[in-house]
């Protein structure tokens, strides 16, 4: 946990893309239209109104409806739908 | 997005249905092992998704163990490979492929732009003759050839271009423009006759009139000389001639045409004949050559499209039509008429376009085999030509520079 800080203090620093040094997510919002997250471990939950994702620390909850996974990967996960809500939960 | 999908397409990609509630587990074991998953969607049990079909083969243990449905297999590869096992089809369409890259190499006619139809046809008949026949292959027209043969036959292209542009020779010519007969302005020059006549009228706008009104003139005289006297000074000068000089003219005609003219009139009865040329060499297959015994015949040649020029072996249709003889006796006046009309054409032929006539008398006489026509037609037209004066000087360094030039 504290080495992955530092990691992500380090590339802040550098100027170089968080999520290549440190082991935190990436996400991306298009609007309310779609969610591409990167770093990700895989997907907790998937409803049509519900999606889990799960990170390294963290869980995101994505609430909405009509959701629809485009592309997922061991990389990246990009979700389609309505997005009503995001939540983030640390996993400690 | 559209690449990515198209990509699939192309590859071919699996339809896969997972009724089991525990969906995620799935996912997720699938996407750790680098299989690559999209258009995950839910459905009322379970959800569905897609792999690519090279995926599919790899990890197809590992599928029948998560015990998923498999829907539906489609993609380009796929489909390929279905139609692999059709040898004939395939085969069917390699010729057809191979077919078409052939036919589309051909030159297939010949477009003359430039010229008239007749010319263009002329063209075309000289370039058969040559070997030139169309279809060819592009590779074996040699534009520079082309352009040489037309050249060598017909002088008066002063410009031949020949390319090849799709399915079409095209020859591109330009005729040699005539040489302006008319002399410049500044070049000294006098007007003499071109024929005998009487001088009728004279308009001169620059040069000496040496003929009066009334005067007889022949062929060759001169009407306006260019050479004039200077009026400050005893010197002659030099002047281009300038204008028309009108003379009446006779001409006299004797014409003759027959009482009774032999017309051939066709029958209905026509025969074919059919041969096979190989090498500029008639062999008759069927019909029968002169089954009449007056004819007339005409011929074709029936190309074989491809085989032909390859192989110099075409297919020639003789027709024979049956004709008959029948004398006719010509009516008088028909006769009259006809023979005017010759006149009038003959005429015209040694006139120039602004003449006008005069007077004509006409005389009718016949034979028991012939209506005669003796008429003289009187007219009045443009007798001049200009021709140019060469100064004494100057005929001397022709003169000159020919002996230049012989040495």
């Amino acid at each position: 946990m504290k080495l992955n800080n530092f990691r992500s203090k380090l590339a802040d620093d550098l100027e170089i893309p968080n999520n290549v040094v440190s082991d935190n997510f990436d996400m991306r919002i298009h609007g309310n239209k779609k969610v591409i997250i990167e770093n990700h471990l895989g997907i907790t939950t998937y409803e049509n109104d519900l999606v889990g994702i799960n990170t390294k620390e963290q869980t995101i909850l994505i609430k909405g409806s009509k959701f629809k996974i485009e592309e997922i990967n061991d990389f990246k996960v990009i979700i389609k739908g309505v997005v009503e809500e995001i939540k983030i939960n640390s996993k400690e | 997005m559209i690449i990515f999908r198209l990509w699939n397409l192309i590859r071919g990609y699996v339809v896969i249905n997972i009724t089991n509630t525990n969906y995620e587990k799935i996912i997720n074991l699938l996407q750790r092992n680098k299989i690559n998953l999209w258009d995950i969607e839910k459905k009322e049990v379970g959800i569905s998704f897609k792999i690519s079909y090279d995926d599919y083969k790899k990890y197809y243990k590992l599928m029948k163990d998560t015990k998923i449905e498999t829907v539906k297999k489609t993609g380009f590869a796929l489909k390929i490979k279905k139609i692999s096992l059709r040898r004939g089809f395939m085969a069917g369409i390699v010729i057809v492929v191979l077919c078409f890259f052939f036919f589309a190499n051909l030159v297939w006619n010949i477009e003359v732009i430039g010229a008239n139809q007749t010319i263009a046809k002329e063209i075309k008949n000289v370039l058969n003759e040559n070997n030139i026949k169309m279809p060819s292959t592009e590779g074996s027209l040699n534009e520079k050839h082309i352009e040489t043969l037309i050249h060598k036959n017909f002088n008066y292209f002063k410009f031949v271009e020949a390319y090849v542009e799709g399915s079409k020779l095209i020859i591109f010519v330009k005729e040699k423009e005539l040489e302006s007969s008319v002399i410049k302005d500044n070049t000294p020059s006098s007007i003499i006759s071109t024929k005998n006549a009487i001088i009728n009228k004279t308009i001169v706008k620059n040069g000496q009139l040496v003929v009066r009104v009334g005067d007889v003139v022949y062929e060759g005289q001169t009407l306006v000389m260019g050479i004039v006297k200077n009026k400050n000074s005893e010197e002659f000068m030099m002047v281009p001639s300038e204008g028309t000089i009108y003379g009446k003219t006779y001409y006299n005609f004797e014409l003759k045409e027959e009482k009774l003219k032999t017309f051939t009139n066709y029958t209905n009865n026509d025969k074919k004949v059919y041969y096979l040329k190989i090498n500029d060499k008639k062999h008759k297959i069927i019909g029968d050559t002169e089954p009449f015994e007056n004819y007339n015949y005409s011929e074709r040649t029936i190309n074989i499209p491809v085989f032909s020029n390859i192989t110099n072996i075409s297919l020639l249709s003789g027709k024979y039509y049956e004709e008959k003889g029948e004398e006719i006796k010509i009516d008088e006046n028909a006769a009259h008429n006809n023979m005017k009309l010759k006149l009038y054409d003959d005429l015209l032929k040694m006139c120039s376009n602004d003449s006008k006539i005069l007077n004509t008398s006409f005389n009718f006489e016949e034979d028991d085999n012939y209506y005669y026509l003796n008429a003289q037609v009187e007219i009045v037209e443009d007798i001049g030509e200009t021709i140019k004066i060469f100064p004494s000087e100057a005929i001397e360094e022709d003169k000159e520079n020919e002996e230049i030039k012989e040495d």
